[in-house]
């Protein structure tokens, strides 16, 4: 460990950038994986296959068809979005219907068959090779002592906008306000004409929306391979469980907060020791703080 | 016309009905109420009305309209509004998102939105005033508030209420009563399950009184209130 890169403001950029953007891949998982479960009371552990076939979607659209990049990220989001409604819809909810008070112990099982099935079916469909798309954009930004590829900011740009998009389509639509209060109290919110099973096949078609966009988006990072959804959902859900089980900001927080601690563990310590510490980190928060960093009862407002 | 149960039997599984053929009318215009001790079924009764189970047998009208088979989501777009038993709000939503989602069902209509909302303001000052505030803040008697103007958003012809006094302090029961007057004064229909057998017999035009899930009792409140005493002592 070589303390003195401390003082190097290039090397200290340059680690925070790293570590943003995969706090940002790590927040746009963790936001659907915490509002799935936020709403639904479902822990999605077959959410790194959804991301997983993202980077297919934008393999094929990008290298295959031959599309533009852009083009490929928006259909990565759209297509795992519908096919998280489809999901949604044949799976879970006649799950729901079917299993009764007990479903979200069912749930549980039946997301962990979905990984297994997505991830094997992947597997026999496209074999076990890495496929990447590298530079989406050439060229780098100097800034004084700061130098950060457009591709990072593209990516870093990305993930901004939609968790935006995403906060004010929850906080003000009139469909987000449903989302909310069915979360809330859903009892309560079919009595006023909210359509339960819709609020549900919807939220987990943004969940997966998000999964596929967040595969998209990073394939430079994570090239597509039936496997490569692991390392993300392993780490998304110790955000979802540090920044309080279904609140979604302190999800995006928590992220953030992961991505960043786990580029400057790898820099100045070695590259084995970021998943320890994220354990690690994980394990001392549940005991210090059991509800999580920013448990629902500080935030007001998920 | 009102709402009118034909000989439901329903319950939470097949082989244990709560419900075993109950009939009831709730006229145009009145307040009915249902009595009954612990385990009567009144509330399984309000749920079944309303969707959140489906009758083995018998029919539910409102309006003319069979409405048995219809989801709860689907009750308030009947012209059926429910009080449910306990906490409704949105603790986590400001009073006016609350009364907004009340309206859920008009939500393109922004005129008729509006004018709800005014007209609520107008009858509940109070919520006008802490409109912004998160519901969860407000007190147990002004949350009480907040959902019974919820009921009334989209001008519901019936109104079902389950318990609707129960939780609350003393001083505040009283206030929960006059709302529900007031709610008979502009004519809804009202069907109100309650344990709190003098109150709600005070604003009642018609009474029930359920036992082990069949009807055991029924009558004009006048005719009713002189066999309360009897109807009591059976349940004790």
């Amino acid at each position: 460990m070589d303390l003195s890169l401390l003082l190097d403001p290039y090397i200290l950029t340059e680690v925070l950038v790293q570590g943003s953007v995969r706090g940002a891949m790590y927040a746009l998982m963790a936001a659907g994986l915490s509002l799935i479960f936020g709403i639904m009371g479902v822990n999605n552990f077959s959410h790194g296959e959804l991301f997983m076939l993202g980077t297919y979607v934008m393999f094929f659209v990008t290298v295959i068809l031959g599309w533009p990049w852009p083009l490929g990220i928006a259909l990565a989001a759209a297509v795992l979005f519908f096919f998280g409604m489809f999901l949604e819809r044949t799976l879970i909810d006649t799950l729901r219907r079917k299993a009764g008070r007990d479903w979200v112990l069912d749930a549980f099982i039946l997301t962990i068959g979905m990984l297994v099935v997505m991830q094997n079916l992947a597997l026999i469909s496209f074999g076990s090779e890495r496929r990447g798309v590298t530079g989406l954009i050439s060229g780098v930004l100097v800034w004084g002592p700061v130098i950060v590829s457009y591709e990072r900011l593209m990516i870093l740009g990305v993930a901004s906008a939609v968790g935006l998009a995403l906060w004010a389509f929850i906080r003000f639509s009139s469909l987000g306000k449903a989302i909310r209060a069915a979360s809330q109290n859903p009892e309560a919110a079919q009595t006023l004409g909210i359509n339960i099973r819709s609020i549900y096949t919807i939220t987990f078609g943004i969940g997966a929306g998000l999964a596929g966009l967040a595969g998209g988006l990073l394939i430079s990072i994570y090239p597509a391979y039936p496997t490569v959804g692991f390392e993300p959902v392993i780490k998304s859900l110790a955000c979802v469980i540090l920044g309080g089980l279904g609140n979604v900001p302190g999800a995006i927080l928590a992220a953030m907060l992961l991505g960043i601690i786990e580029a400057y563990s790898a820099f100045f310590m070695s590259a084995g020791w970021q998943n320890v510490i994220t354990a690690g980190l994980v394990v001392l928060i549940l005991i210090v703080r059991p509800s999580g960093l920013f448990s629902s009862s500080k935030v007001e407002r998920a | 016309m009102g709402l009118e149960v034909k000989n439901i039997v329903a319950g939470y599984t097949r082989e244990v009905p709560i419900l075993n053929g109950v009939n009831l009318v709730a006229k145009d215009g009145q307040v009915t109420v249902i009595l009954g001790p612990n385990g009567a079924g009144k509330s399984t009764l309000l749920k079944t009305i309303y969707g959140y189970l489906t009758p083995q047998a018998g029919e539910v009208f409102h309006d003319g309209k069979r409405i048995e088979n219809l989801k709860p989501n689907q009750m308030l777009r009947e012209g059926i509004a429910y009080l449910l038993q306990g906490h409704s709000i949105f603790p986590r939503m400001t009073v006016e998102e609350n009364l907004e989602l009340g309206g859920w069902i008009m939500r393109d209509d922004e005129k008729r939105m509006k004018a709800a909302l005014q007209q609520v303001y107008e009858r509940f000052p109070r919520l006008k005033e802490k409109r912004s505030f998160l519901a969860g803040i407000l007190s147990g008697g002004e949350q009480r508030m907040l959902e019974i103007a919820r009921l009334t958003m989209t001008e519901p012809r019936t109104i079902l209420l389950d318990e609707p006094s129960v939780g609350l302090m003393p001083s505040l029961v009283d206030e929960v009563y006059e709302e529900i007057r007031k709610l008979k004064e502009a004519r809804y229909t009202i069907l109100m399950v309650d344990q709190n057998v003098r109150k709600s017999m005070s604003i009642a035009d018609y009474v029930y009184a359920l036992a082990l899930g069949e009807n055991r009792y029924e009558g004009p409140k006048a005719e009713m209130e002189q066999r309360l005493d009897d109807i009591v002592r059976e349940w004790i």
